[in-house]
C-alpha cells in the first residue's frame, strides 16, 4: 500500500512537471520574421550578385593591370604622349565596359534587394513594432535566461564590408535557413541586420544606377582626349569594395572584462 | 505679604515659559541624518537602517548612494544579497513602495533594463521616443556597470546587459525604420 501510495505521488508529479514545463513553453512568444518569402528573396539576391560579381572580375582585373602598366610607364605627368593616351584609352574603354556590366546587372539586383527589404520591413512591423512592448522585445533579446553566458554563436552585430557582396547574401541565407534551431532572440537582432544592410544597399543601388549615366556621358566625352580622371579611380575602387569586400571593415569584438564570476544569486526583487 | 502675592504669580509665568521653551526645544531637534562611517557594508547598512527608522527617510537616495560606495570599497557577489534584503526591509518598514524597491534593486543588479518598461506597443510608443529611451538605457547602463560590475563582481552579467543595450539599439532602429516606412 505504501509503495503504491509512492509510486502514484511520483506518476502526479512527473505529470505536473510535464504540463508545467508545457504550459510554459506555450506561453513563450514565438515570432516569425523569416516566413519561405524572406529566405528565397535571399537566396535569388545572392544569386545576382555573385553573377553581377562574375561578369565585373574580368573586366576590374584588367583595369587593375592597364592601371599598374600606365603608373609602370610613368604616364603620370606625361599625358602628353602618345603611348599614354593610348593606354588611358584602353582604361577608359575598360571603365565603359565596367560601366556597361553595372548598368546592365543593377536592376535585377535592385530588384530583389528591394523585395527581401520590404519582406523582412513587413515582418519586422508587425512582428516586434505592433506585437510588442519594449518590455517584451528585451525578453525575447535575452531569451529564457537572463543570466546565461553570452553565447559565442550569436549572430555578429552589423560591419560586414570586409566581405563579397554575394558570400554576404550566401551568409544570410545560410543563417535563416538554418534558424530552426537557434532562439528568437537571435533572429531579431539577424532580421534586424539584414533589413538595415538592405536598405543601405538599395541606396546605394540607386544612387549608383543614377551615376551611371552621368559617369558614362563623361567617359565617353574623356575618350576623344585620352584622360584618367581621379574620378574614375575612385569609381572603380568603390565598386571593388562594394563587390568584393576590404580588409579594413572587419569589426572588432571586445572581450569580457577580467575577473571572477558568481552570480547565483537571485533576489526576490528580480523582474 | 504683598510682594509674595506679586513673586507667586510671576514665578507661574516663568515656569510655563521654560516649559514651552523645552518642549519647542525637543521639537526642533532634526536627525543629523549623517553619512554611515563604516567600511563595513553589513555595519553600514545597520548604521543607516536607524538612521531611516529615526525620521531620515527623505535622505533614502543619499544612503544609498552611499552604501554603493561603501560596497565598491568591498565587492563580492554576496554584496547583491546584502542590497536586496536592505530594499526588501526597505518596503516592509514602508520606506519604499515594492516598485521602487524592485526599480532600485534591477537597475543596478539585473541584466535587464527598467528603462524598457511600457504598456504599449514599440510603433506607438517607443519608436517616437527612442533617443530619450536610448539615452535612459546608457544611463541605466553606467548604474549596472557599479552595481554589477564594481560592487558585485558579475562580469558576465554587465557584459550581457551591454550586449543587450547593443542589440536593442540595433533592432530599435529597424523595427523604427519599418514602423515609419507605412506611414
Amino acid at each position: 500500500m505504501n509503495t503504491t501510495a509512492r509510486i502514484l505521488i511520483t506518476v502526479l508529479l512527473i505529470t505536473v512537471a510535464t504540463l508545467t514545463t508545457r504550459a510554459t513553453l506555450a506561453n513563450t512568444p514565438t515570432i516569425r520574421l523569416f516566413p519561405t518569402t524572406v529566405v528565397e528573396d535571399l537566396r535569388q539576391t545572392g544569386n545576382v550578385a555573385r553573377d553581377m560579381e562574375t561578369g565585373l572580375q574580368e573586366v576590374i582585373g584588367r583595369l587593375d593591370q592597364q592601371q599598374e602598366l600606365y603608373h609602370e610607364s610613368k604616364c603620370d605627368g606625361a599625358e602628353d604622349d602618345s603611348g599614354c593616351q593610348r593606354l588611358a584609352r584602353q582604361i577608359g574603354a575598360s571603365y565603359l565596359e565596367m560601366l556597361t556590366i553595372m548598368d546592365e546587372r543593377l536592376p535585377d539586383m535592385e530588384h530583389t534587394v528591394n523585395n527581401t527589404r520590404l519582406s523582412l520591413e513587413k515582418s519586422l512591423r508587425n512582428e516586434l513594432g505592433r506585437k510588442m512592448t519594449p518590455w517584451t522585445l528585451q525578453e525575447t533579446l535575452i531569451g529564457s535566461d537572463a543570466n546565461k553566458t553570452v553565447s559565442k554563436s550569436s549572430p555578429t552585430l552589423r560591419g560586414r564590408s570586409g566581405m563579397r557582396l554575394s558570400e554576404r547574401f550566401n551568409q544570410y541565407y545560410q543563417l535563416v535557413a538554418t534558424s530552426g534551431a537557434k532562439g528568437d532572440q537571435s533572429l531579431a537582432v539577424l532580421a534586424s541586420d539584414i533589413y538595415l544592410d538592405m536598405e543601405e544597399t538599395s541606396l546605394l543601388i540607386q544612387r549608383t544606377r543614377q551615376e551611371i549615366a552621368r559617369a558614362t556621358l563623361m567617359e565617353q566625352l574623356n575618350q576623344s582626349f585620352g584622360i584618367i580622371t581621379p574620378e574614375m579611380i575612385e569609381v572603380v575602387g568603390g565598386v571593388k569594395s562594394i563587390l568584393f569586400g576590404d580588409e579594413e571593415g572587419q569589426a572588432l569584438v571586445a572581450g569580457p572584462p577580467p575577473g571572477s564570476v558568481e552570480q547565483a544569486y537571485r533576489s526576490p526583487l528580480e523582474q | 505679604m504683598n510682594s509674595n502675592a506679586i513673586r507667586k504669580p510671576l514665578l507661574v509665568v516663568a515656569g510655563l515659559i521654560a516649559t514651552a521653551f523645552f518642549i519647542a526645544s525637543c521639537a526642533s531637534t532634526a536627525p543629523s541624518c549623517a553619512a554611515p562611517q563604516s567600511k563595513n557594508l553589513s555595519s553600514a547598512i545597520s548604521t543607516t537602517q536607524s538612521s531611516l527608522l529615526e525620521g531620515c527617510h527623505a535622505h533614502f537616495d543619499r544612503y544609498y548612494d552611499d552604501l554603493m560606495t561603501i560596497a565598491e570599497g568591498d565587492p563580492k557577489p554576496e554584496n547583491k544579497r546584502e542590497f536586496s534584503q536592505f530594499l526588501v526591509w526597505s518596503a516592509d518598514k514602508g520606506l519604499l513602495s515594492n516598485r521602487q524597491a524592485e526599480d532600485y534593486y534591477n537597475r543596478f543588479f539585473n541584466v535587464k533594463f527598467m528603462s524598457l518598461k511600457g504598456d504599449y506597443n514599440n510603433c506607438s510608443h517607443t519608436c517616437p521616443n527612442k533617443q530619450k529611451v536610448l539615452f535612459d538605457m546608457e544611463r541605466e547602463l553606467s548604474e549596472k556597470e557599479r552595481g554589477l560590475l564594481k560592487v558585485s563582481l558579475d562580469n558576465d552579467g554587465y557584459y550581457r546587459a551591454d550586449q543587450l543595450y547593443q542589440e536593442v539599439e540595433l533592432v530599435l532602429e529597424a523595427t523604427c525604420t519599418a514602423c515609419s516606412a507605412s506611414r
